[in-house]
């Protein structure tokens, strides 16, 4: 098992350089000079040749282009990711500033969508053929084709709008968590709720449950103790990529309910070409989408025991 | 089960507590003042030294009072400065500074102060983005005695006064003992309102500052504000910010979307307040560098093929603003003569077209026949680039169409447009300053800004109207300003340099549980000193 995990920890750094490199390649080839934008704005004002030069100058991006990547890599090595263009502060603080909104956005999603997602293709499964079934097909077909904005802005009106419940706007306080992780939650449990029925079914047809039955074991026992269990591993499996779902997810719905976050601040970062800020959040929110998986393979072995990495 | 009942509990308990924390941690105030903004209006440096922007600058004014102050109705009045000399040839400015102001911190305000603060605007380790270009070539300045000032330049500096009111006074005891990056996180000025936070893309937190006094012209209170603080939130979508007031969870929206405009005009609840944005219009600039649009005769056809007001009514039920030439129509040096010159004519510009060259084709668009510079059977397709307003380029394109002249609108991002300019690769490119002072025409048309950087991105250069624009930027009478502005005005109409379409206003939707609010003499300034909730 620690063999497996030293094995996947060292998978990780081909995967962060090949990003940190994707990451730097198209921003330098997307068009924009980031000097001119930091002196003149959308709409500024006039600015002179020489503050430019000056400015190009003070940046680095004279350098040549391996030498800005070089820069870059070896900073980030030291937990040094630079300093934004436009905000003139340090990339790390500025992300690790907005990092706990962003994981606490997406772990409400994770946390709904599992809460709705798990019991209703649990249920589903058990009355197959039901209405419920047929609910949680109709649900989940909704939550993969609804998109995250439209929901959002539904979830404004009735909520916070028409009812006066949650506010419709900021980062402050659980009230402001709810709408946000609703509408990130309920798009992805559609999905959830599909996969626990499918992998639901398959457990309630296998031997040992049968034979669990046969033996005389309670149906609730025998389903808590065999049955949920093993229908969880897929789940789980997709959990990981779920959580990388919901990181990508925070960038619409953190504009949607105007809350504080990586998502919001990558976005405005590449309208304005902040270079530093674009890689530096893009390569951190790799490490957490690696480490997530790499966490939900662990999880694997925990919840099946024939599962041996390693060995 | 006992131990599961006491799990459980004790874990509802600790959520419970978790939640009272969450809910709690956020700072608020009794009676706090809510104003919504669009996020794109957040600044990147909450300090108008460094950062360029004209919300910046707003932010700045609850927190801070300039010298002197644009009212209202457009005039200059005392800020902190009580009285202001200029030279006839406005090369020497002398400022005589109230007493008894002090900075939020207890530091005096005096000369020395505003010294300091000049200075620091200059420096190039406060990386001034805007703000320093504004103070222009200052030759030297120096206290002549504890409460006054006086500034010297070199080559007349007619825009002082304009400059001096966006210029946010700071405490140099506060600002010395900080960085150019962090005290924007600590500003301390003379105004209303302190900073108590600020969480970036979330809000700004203000708390009333009780030894205000009142030394903006503008505030008829003459103390401290009469709300307990103001919370700006920053609300980065349109449909969510058009709603916050008639929803009752802000008291005052600033630049409402045009389509929430519509459900505040009946409202009980709230009063729609609106005003023009003196300056240049929603402007399409032609570069003229090249054929075919450095063809004098296919720009006018252009221009006579459209129709802004049937555009208006179509896209914005007529409420957006007319911007008839290159400054807009409430501009204070507009040149009237712009109103009449282009009324749609479409036999005009059909006959222009086939002057020109651009006979009809085999489809809807007209085709090249012996254009300078244009192959035989080019169709007649230009790029119509913009930032935003998107649908005005559409509604123009369905009417130039109807000549057989064909544009394709696109909205790109900043970079992109910045980016395109600077290859002087575009066909019709949006560009836009505002300002009532005529100093932008210089910005925009005089080739000398035809550079990296600059504002000049049309490619015409024409001596006659170089030099009034040097008049406009450099003369020290305001009136004389004013009429070369409209002379140069003139020429670039007569010269088809761009497309006027239309201006857009700021629209404010302001609760009626508040009153006091007071619009700027710019769509893009306001007053809270007065605002008070109605008992």
């Amino acid at each position: 098992m620690g063999r497996y995990i030293l094995g996947r920890i060292l998978q990780m750094i081909p995967v962060l350089l090949l990003v940190s490199l994707i990451v730097f390649g198209i921003m330098r080839v997307l068009p924009g000079d980031p000097a001119l934008l930091m002196l003149q704005g959308a709409e500024g004002g006039v600015t002179t040749p020489e503050r430019l030069e000056a400015l190009r100058e003070r940046m680095g991006l004279n350098d040549p282009v391996v030498v800005q990547y070089w820069t870059f890599l070896t900073g980030a090595l030291t937990g040094d990711l630079g300093e934004s263009v436009r905000f003139r502060e340090p990339v790390l603080d500025m992300v690790l500033d907005r990092l706990g909104s962003t994981i606490e956005l997406a772990l409400a999603g994770l946390v709904i969508s599992v809460l709705v997602g798990v019991p209703l293709g649990m249920i589903a499964a058990m009355r197959r053929g039901g209405w419920i079934d047929a609910f949680t097909m109709t649900f989940s077909y909704l939550g993969a084709s609804m998109p995250v904005f439209f929901l959002g802005l539904i979830l404004i009106y009735v909520f916070a709008f028409g009812m006066g419940l949650f506010p419709s706007a900021g980062g402050t306080g659980w009230r402001s968590l709810v709408l946000p992780g609703v509408t990130l939650g309920l798009i992805n449990a559609g999905l959830i709720a599909r996969l626990m029925r499918s992998s639901m079914l398959e457990v309630l047809g296998e031997d040992y449950m049968r034979t669990g039955r046969a033996k005389g074991v309670p149906p609730g026992l025998l389903l808590r103790r065999h049955g949920i269990k093993n229908a969880l591993i897929p789940v789980v499996t997709i959990l990981g990529l779920q959580f990388g779902n919901m990181l990508a997810g925070t960038v619409v719905t953190e504009t949607v309910f105007s809350r504080p976050g990586i998502g919001r601040m990558i976005v405005t970062a590449i309208l304005a070409k902040d270079y530093p800020l674009i890689q530096g959040a893009v390569l951190f929110l790799s490490i957490i989408y690696v480490t997530a998986n790499l966490l939900v393979d662990i999880a694997y072995a925990w919840l099946d025991p024939r599962i041996r990495y390693g060995d | 089960m006992q131990n599961k009942i006491l799990a459980w509990r004790r874990g509802a308990a600790l959520t419970t507590v978790s939640a009272l924390a969450l809910g709690l941690a956020s700072s608020a105030l009794a009676q706090e003042l809510r104003v919504a903004f669009p996020a794109s209006s957040e600044p990147a440096n909450l300090d108008y030294h460094v950062d360029p922007y004209t919300p910046t600058m707003l932010m700045n004014s609850f927190m801070t009072d300039p010298l002197v102050v644009r009212a209202p109705d457009g005039s200059f009045v005392p800020g902190l400065a009580a009285s202001w000399e200029i030279s006839d040839d406005a090369t020497e400015v002398t400022m005589a500074l109230k007493e008894g102001v002090t900075f939020q911190d207890g530091t005096p305000f005096n000369a020395e102060a505003v010294l300091a603060n000049f200075e620091r605007i200059l420096a190039p380790e406060t990386g001034s983005a805007l703000l320093a270009q504004e103070v222009g070539p200052l030759a030297s300045m120096e206290a002549v005695d504890d409460l006054t000032v006086k500034f010297v330049y070199d080559e007349a500096w007619v825009t002082f006064l304009d400059m001096a009111s966006k210029a946010p006074m700071w405490s140099p005891t506060a600002f010395n003992a900080s960085t150019p990056q962090d005290f924007d996180k600590e500003l301390i000025g003379t105004g209303p309102f302190k900073l108590v936070e600020w969480v970036q893309n979330d809000y700004i937190l203000m708390e009333t500052w009780d030894g205000y006094g009142g030394w903006n012209s503008v505030s008829e209170t003459g103390g401290p504000a009469q709300v307990d603080g103001v919370r700006l939130q920053f609300i980065a979508e349109d449909a969510v910010l058009g709603s916050v007031v008639a929803s009752g969870e802000s008291d005052i929206a600033y630049q409402l979307p045009a389509l929430a405009v519509e459900q505040y005009l009946e409202s009980d609840d709230a009063e729609l307040l609106s005003i023009g944005q003196a300056g240049v219009g929603l402007q399409m600039i032609f570069n003229v560098r090249n054929p075919p649009l450095s063809d004098k005769r296919l720009r006018q056809a252009i221009l006579y093929s459209r129709n802004m007001d049937l555009a208006n009514q179509i896209l914005y039920n007529g409420l957006y603003g007319e911007a008839d030439g290159p400054l807009n129509n409430i501009h204070p040096c507009f040149w009237e003569g712009a109103s009449e010159m282009y009324q749609q004519d479409l036999d005009k510009a059909v006959a222009l077209l086939e002057e020109a060259g651009w006979v009809e084709g085999p489809g809807a668009l007209r085709v090249a026949q012996g254009v300078e510079g244009v192959e035989d059977g080019t169709r007649l397709e230009l790029g119509w680039s913009v930032l935003h307003h998107a649908e005005i380029g559409e509604v123009v394109q369905a009417q130039l169409l109807e000549i057989g002249i064909g544009i394709s609108v696109e909205q790109v991002p900043g970079p992109i447009q910045l980016e395109r300019v600077n290859a002087r690769d575009f066909d019709i490119m949006f560009e836009r300053l505002r300002s009532a002072d005529p100093k932008i025409l210089d910005d925009m048309w005089n080739p000398a800004y035809d550079q990296p950087g600059g504002w000049a991105w049309t490619g015409y250069d024409n001596p006659e109207l170089t030099a009034l624009l040097e008049v406009v930027a450099q003369n020290p009478d305001w009136d004389t300003r004013c009429q070369a502005a409209k002379d140069a005005q003139k020429i670039i109409m007569e010269e088809a340099l761009m497309v006027p379409t239309l201006s857009q206003p700021s629209y404010f939707a302001v609760s009626n549980k508040v009153e006091g609010f007071k619009l700027g003499a710019q769509g893009t300034h306001f007053f809270l000193h007065d605002v008070r909730f109605v008992e």
